[in-house]
C-alpha cells in the first residue's frame, strides 16, 4: 500500500511538471492554433539554461529556474518572430504544415545543436535543497517537493494571469476570434509573439525544475514532448485547465501503471503505449478533448 | 507546358543514367551508401504522395516501414515463407492496415492528423521494444540476407529499381484523374466533395498506395542491413524522411528521390563534422520551408525552365480541359 501511495505521489510530481509544460503548449495552441512540435527542446533548453545560471553565475537554483524561464521567452519571441511571422503575412502556402515541418526542423535543429555544444554525457545541476522529505510512509526528496511546489505556484500564477489581467484576457480573446479581437483594438501579431513567449517559458520552466531530479541531455526533450502532445489533446487542445488536469492524471496513471505490470521492461513501454492510446481514442471519439471547446482550424 | 515537361522527362532519364553508371566510379563504400539512399528514397518518395499531393501529414510512415521489414522477416523465419510470399505478404499487410488508417483519420486534418499518426507511430514503436519474445527487442532482429557474397552491388540495383518501379506506379496514378483529385483535396476538402470527388475513398486509397511502398521500403531496407531494430521508427528518423521530401520538392516525386539521394548521401560525405550535419539540416529545412516551399528540385528546374511559371495547384485545377497533369 505505501508503495502505491509513493507512487501516486511521484506521478503527481511528474505529473505537475509535465502539466506545465503542457499547458505552454496548448497556450501556444489557443492563441497561434500551432502546434509547437519543437516544445520539447524549448524543455531541454530551459534545463541547460538553468544550469549554466547556476554553474556560471552562482546564483541559487530557484533564481536559475527563473533566469530559465525569461531566457525562453526571449527565445521564444525570437523563433516566433523568424520563423512563425512570416505566416500571417501572406508569405506562405499551405500554413499547417508549414508549422509543423519549421518547428519539426527547429526540434533536428536545437537537438543536435545542443549535442555539439552540451555534449552527449548527461549534465545534473545542484539540488534545490539537500535531504529526504518524511512524513510516516512517505518519503520524498526535498528536490521533488520543491519543484512540485515551484510547478504549483507557476501554474496557478497562469491561471490568474490568464484569468484576470488584461493581457490574458487579450490573449483568450485572440484565442476566440482573431478578428474580432482585432476589431476591437487588440493586435493579433503581437499576442501570437506574447503566446509563443510564455508558452516557450513555461516549457524552460518545466525543464529547468526537472533538472535536478533527472539529469540533463539533450535529447530530455522528446519524451515529455510527446507526452505533452498527450496531454493537450486530453484535455482538449487550446484549454490551459485541460491540459493541467490532463498532465497531473496522466502522471499519476503512468506512475501507477509501472507498479502494476509485472515485467518491468514491458512496463515502462506499455504504460508510454497507454498515453499515445488514449490520444487516439479522445482525438477519434472526442476531438475536443474530455475538457476543450472547439477550436478551428489556422486562419 | 509540353516543353517543360519534356525538360523534366530529359532530367529524369540523365538522373536515371547517372544512378546506373555510378557504381563504376564509386567504390563499395559508396555502393553500400547508394544502396541505403534507396531505401530513404522510397520512403520520402511516398510520403510526399501522402502528405505533398494529398495533404495527409503523417508520421507513420517509417512505422509503416519498420511493419513491412519486421512482417516480412518473421513470415521468412517463422513460417518458412519462401522470400517473394513473405514480402507480397507484408506489403499487403500494410496496404490493410493503411486503409484502416486512412478510414480512422477520415476527418483529422492538419495538427490533429500529425498527432494522431505520432502516436500510432509511437505506440508501434513501443510493441516492437516490448515484445521481445517476438522481435527480439531492442537487441534487433537478424534477418538473412537476399545475396551471396559480399557485394552490395546486387542490393544497389534492386533497391534502384524498386525505386523506379513504384515511381513509376504512383506517377502512373497521379496520371490518372485520382491524382488531380488528391489534389483537390488537400486545397479544400469540402470544395472537392461538393464538385463530386469521393473524398473518403481518395484519401484511404493513398493510405494504402503509400502505406504498401513504405512497406516494400522496409522488407527491402531489412534484408539488406541483415537486422531490424525499434529504431528505425523513431521520430529523428522521421525527421530525415521529412526533410528529405521537403528539400527535394514536397509536391515532387521525383524531387523527393533527388532530396533523399543528396541528403543520405552529403550526411555520409560529412560523417566527420558529426552531428553539426544535422543542425545543417533542420537549418536548410526551414530556410527552405520558408525561402521554397515547392522544395529545391522544382525552384532549380523553374529557373533553367524560364518562361514557364511553376504550375500552382490553382492552375493546374484550372487546366482540367487539357487533361493536363504536371508529373513533378
Amino acid at each position: 500500500m505505501t508503495y502505491f501511495m509513493l507512487l501516486t505521489v511521484n506521478g503527481l510530481v511528474i505529473g505537475l511538471i509535465y502539466a506545465l509544460m503542457a499547458a505552454g503548449l496548448t497556450l501556444v495552441f489557443s492563441v497561434l492554433k500551432v502546434v509547437n512540435f519543437g516544445h520539447g527542446s524549448f524543455y531541454m533548453l530551459g534545463g541547460y539554461a538553468a544550469y549554466y545560471a547556476i554553474g556560471l553565475l552562482g546564483v541559487p537554483p530557484l533564481v536559475g529556474v527563473f533566469i530559465a524561464m525569461v531566457a525562453l521567452f526571449l527565445f521564444g519571441v525570437a523563433i516566433e518572430w523568424l520563423v512563425l511571422q512570416p505566416m500571417y503575412t501572406g508569405k506562405v502556402e499551405r500554413k499547417d504544415e508549414y508549422a509543423i515541418i519549421v518547428t519539426f526542423g527547429l526540434t533536428i535543429l536545437l537537438t543536435n545543436l545542443a549535442l555539439v555544444v552540451f555534449g552527449p554525457f548527461s549534465k545534473s545541476p545542484p539540488a534545490f535543497l539537500q535531504g529526504t522529505f518524511i512524513a510516516g510512509p512517505l518519503i520524498l526528496p526535498y528536490d521533488r517537493l520543491i519543484a512540485a511546489a515551484v510547478a504549483v505556484v507557476l501554474l496557478v500564477a497562469l491561471a490568474w494571469f490568464l484569468a484576470r489581467t488584461s493581457l490574458g484576457q487579450a490573449l483568450d480573446a485572440v484565442s476566440q476570434s482573431r478578428e474580432s479581437a482585432a476589431v476591437i483594438g487588440i493586435n493579433p501579431k503581437r499576442m501570437y509573439t506574447v503566446a509563443f513567449g510564455l508558452g516557450s517559458a513555461l516549457a524552460g520552466g518545466a525543464g529547468a525544475l526537472i533538472a535536478p531530479i533527472f539529469a540533463l541531455s539533450p535529447n530530455m526533450g522528446e519524451l515529455p514532448g510527446v507526452q505533452a502532445f498527450i496531454i493537450i489533446v486530453l484535455g482538449g487542445m487550446g484549454s490551459v485547465s485541460g491540459s493541467i488536469i490532463g498532465g497531473i492524471l496522466l502522471g499519476v496513471v503512468q506512475g501507477l501503471g509501472v507498479g502494476f505490470l509485472p515485467d518491468p521492461n514491458r512496463a515502462l513501454a506499455y504504460t508510454q503505449a497507454f498515453g499515445a492510446l488514449l490520444l487516439i481514442f479522445v482525438l477519434l471519439v472526442r476531438p475536443t478533448g474530455l475538457f476543450g471547446r472547439a477550436h478551428t482550424r489556422l486562419e | 507546358m509540353t516543353n517543360r515537361i519534356s525538360f523534366s522527362h530529359g532530367l529524369q532519364a540523365l538522373l536515371l543514367a547517372a544512378a546506373l553508371l555510378a557504381p563504376l566510379i564509386a567504390g563499395p563504400y559508396w555502393v553500400h551508401v547508394g544502396a541505403l539512399a534507396w531505401y530513404y528514397a522510397m520512403l520520402a518518395s511516398s510520403w510526399s504522395l501522402l502528405a505533398g499531393y494529398a495533404g495527409q501529414f503523417s508520421f507513420a510512415q517509417v512505422a509503416f516501414a519498420a511493419f513491412g521489414g519486421y512482417a516480412s522477416a518473421l513470415l521468412r523465419l517463422r513460417l518458412g515463407l519462401p522470400l517473394i510470399l513473405a514480402v507480397a505478404a507484408a506489403v499487403i499487410m500494410a496496404m490493410i492496415l493503411g486503409a484502416l488508417m486512412g478510414a480512422l483519420v477520415l476527418r483529422l486534418s492538419g495538427p490533429y492528423l500529425a498527432l494522431f499518426t505520432l502516436a500510432t507511430a509511437e505506440i508501434f514503436r513501443l510493441i516492437l521494444v516490448a515484445e521481445e519474445d517476438v522481435t527480439r527487442g531492442s537487441l534487433g532482429l537478424q534477418v538473412p540476407g537476399l545475396f551471396s557474397g559480399d557485394s552490395d552491388l546486387p542490393y544497389y540495383y534492386l533497391g534502384l529499381s524498386l525505386v523506379v518501379l513504384t515511381l513509376l506506379a504512383m506517377n502512373g496514378l497521379l496520371f490518372t484523374r485520382i491524382g488531380l483529385f488528391l489534389r483537390a483535396i488537400r486545397e479544400d476538402e469540402s470544395a472537392a466533395q461538393a464538385s463530386g470527388v469521393n473524398t473518403t475513398l481518395h484519401k484511404i486509397v493513398v493510405f494504402v498506395v503509400t502505406s504498401g511502398i513504405a512497406a516494400l521500403a522496409g522488407a527491402y531496407y531489412g534484408h539488406f542491413v541483415g537486422i531490424l531494430t525499434p529504431n528505425m521508427v523513431i521520430l529523428p528518423e522521421m525527421g530525415l524522411v521529412i526533410a528529405m521530401a521537403v528539400i527535394g520538392g514536397i509536391e515532387s516525386l521525383p524531387g523527393a528521390v533527388v532530396g533523399a539521394v543528396i541528403v543520405y548521401g552529403l550526411s555520409e560525405m560529412l560523417r566527420d563534422y558529426g552531428e553539426w550535419r544535422f543542425v545543417l539540416l533542420g537549418l536548410v529545412l526551414i530556410l527552405v520551408q520558408r525561402f521554397a516551399q515547392n522544395g529545391l528540385f522544382p525552384f532549380l528546374e523553374r529557373h533553367f525552365d524560364r518562361p514557364m511559371p511553376l504550375p500552382s495547384p490553382t492552375r493546374n485545377a484550372l487546366d482540367i480541359e487539357g487533361e493536363h497533369v504536371n508529373l513533378s
